[in-house]
């Protein structure tokens, strides 16, 4: 029921005797059971409201039984969707769609999350001459900082993964982020995504934090280009509320190529729609 | 090099070579990994969670040129090499892409099972890549069993490891990947007598004294630190072979390869 429900609603789950009913089960099983889901965060209880239902929680369980069918295993976590972005088929198209952009073009420094389906665009970005900057894994490590202008054609494809980036460039904790420079461009993947620009990321919200960490910095601001590489199947046509602002101005699938803000999005058209989290 | 022997701390008897231990493997581990966290490099993944990979270490290429030097590696004819998916041999799959020697090795965790990487299939500037985990994904081909038994066996297999004994019993990690790579090759016919094992450790994960060896354990030939290599006589080794009674409420129930082999197995013995 609480899959199925459509995703803007955001009442309370029916009382305890009317759920007894509709599942025709005692209380201590229906208890039981909305326990089970308080702690996988499918809902939450809150005091003297109700139970309500986990609206991101609920997207990523929708889009990662889609995604199973188009995912690329990671090396270590398999197909375990919980634990990693994957990589998906489709996703050097999605690619290509980011690289024909202007802000593509245009940016010299870039933000690129470690996820897999981003592998592409971390290799075409050093091959293109910029830097980049990338959180390791669980952000356990910081940043690593390459720069492509000075690597070695042949370790662009190594740099660009994972298990590689560490090896060259630098390691930059929170504390020295600013050597970096200001942010030209951010690129990630995600778990899902709205048509309005909500960036739905695995349950530990790494993408705002490392938002929240790099504008304190003052090294982003809302007028910085936001890309996200996604497969069709994880665009969520409904609204979510979003608990950041790290909105998403460009979405890029394997089929087609979205602007979320209209044809031409700039700095003075998207600094007040920011306020439309608020709905 | 080495570990700090237990048997050196103030207060403690020397170690006498080759002893029958009484320290456990746990008292081992745990000392050998505050050892090596000092030479380790973290996991992409796991960071340091030295329970759920093997890590790379500071001097793992001077274990590939060692590997490179094995006579089961130089002569090997047609015969093929197997690694496993520890991190301190990715130098070893570089050095070997580079080489142009082809080899198996299975994903991560055998859940995938066991992958093949034709070499020549690797551009030259993508060689460093292919060589991790996460590269290998994306230039070798998954090799089902009964595909794999109609290849040559193997001349070469190699492995990593937590810590490893004078007399060559690995211990360590925990959850037997390499042993159970080894019966199934084994039961695929695919290993023979002069198969020989190499075990890629730090010098602190070398244990001068003998541990006992269960019978799932594949006692290695060559133990090779970025310091030496270490012969060790294994003439005596028996057979490999899955002991499936041993499977049942374990992580490798659920392997794809568990399944195949079974199969396998059963429509032969029919």
């Amino acid at each position: 029921m609480v899959i199925s429900r459509s995703l803007d609603d955001t009442s309370a789950l029916p009382t305890e005797p009317r759920l007894m009913e509709m599942f025709n089960v005692s209380r201590g099983t229906l208890r039981r059971a909305i326990g089970d889901l308080v702690r996988e965060g499918l809902l939450s209880a809150e005091q003297g409201r109700g139970t309500f239902v986990n609206q991101e929680e609920r997207v990523r369980r929708v889009v990662w039984e889609r995604l199973k069918h188009v995912a690329i295993p990671d090396s270590r976590f398999d197909r375990d969707l919980r634990e990693f972005v994957p990589d998906f088929f489709g996703s050097d198209e999605a690619s290509r769609r980011v690289t024909s952009l202007n802000e593509w073009s245009a940016a010299s420094r870039v933000f690129c999350a470690p996820d897999n389906s981003v592998e592409q665009l971390r290799y075409e970005a050093l091959a293109a001459g910029k830097s980049i900057l990338v959180p390791t894994y669980g952000l356990r490590r910081g940043f690593a900082h390459l720069d492509g202008a000075v690597l070695a054609r042949s370790d662009l494809r190594h740099a660009a993964s994972l298990d590689g980036m560490e090896s060259y460039g630098t390691t930059l904790g929170p504390g020295d982020l600013r050597r970096f420079g200001t942010i030209e461009l951010i690129i990630t993947g995600a778990t899902a995504a709205t048509t309005d620009g909500r960036h739905i990321g695995g349950g530990q919200r790494y993408l705002a934090l490392e938002w929240t960490m790099m504008e304190q910095l003052g090294l982003v601001s809302t007028s910085v280009p936001v890309v996200a590489l996604l497969h069709d199947c994880q665009l969520v046509d409904e609204v979510v509320e979003a608990d950041h602002d790290c909105l998403i101005d460009f979405i890029a699938t394997n089929s087609r190529m979205i602007h979320v803000w209209g044809s031409s999005p700039s700095a003075s058209n998207k600094a007040p729609l920011t306020l439309r989290r608020i709905v | 090099m080495g570990i700090v022997p237990l048997g050196q701390q103030q207060g403690a008897p020397h170690f006498e070579e080759n002893r029958v231990t009484t320290v456990d493997a746990e008292t081992y581990r745990e000392r050998i990994w505050a050892e090596l966290a000092k030479v380790a490099r973290p996991d992409s993944r796991f960071h340091w969670d030295f329970g759920s990979f093997i890590c790379d270490f500071e001097g793992s290429e001077q274990c590939s040129d060692r590997i490179l030097e094995l006579d089961a590696l130089k002569q090997r004819g047609d015969r093929r090499v197997f690694i496993t998916p520890d991190n301190c041999l990715e130098d070893l799959r570089y050095k070997l892409i580079c080489r142009g020697i082809s080899f198996v090795m299975t994903t991560y965790g055998i859940v995938r099972g066991f992958y093949e990487l034709d070499v020549s299939t690797v551009p030259a500037p993508d060689r460093r890549y292919a060589a991790t985990l996460d590269g290998f994904d994306r230039y070798a081909k998954p090799v089902s069993l009964s595909k794999l038994r109609h290849g040559e066996k193997f001349s070469l297999l190699v492995t990593g490891g937590s810590a490893v004994s004078s007399n060559g019993v690995r211990f360590g990690k925990g959850h037997g990947y390499f042993d159970f790579e080894w019966a199934v090759l084994s039961e695929l016919g695919l290993i023979d007598q002069s198969s020989v094992v190499a075990d890629v450790v730090h010098d602190c994960q070398f244990v001068n004294d003998v541990m006992p060896a269960e019978r799932h354990d594949v006692a290695v030939d060559w133990v090779v630190t970025p310091t030496r290599s270490i012969h060790i006589d294994q003439t005596t080794r028996q057979r490999g072979q899955v002991y499936w009674e041993m499977i049942p409420g374990t992580e490798f129930e659920r392997l794809g390869i568990v399944a195949e082999l079974r199969a396998l197995l059963k429509a032969e013995s029919t």
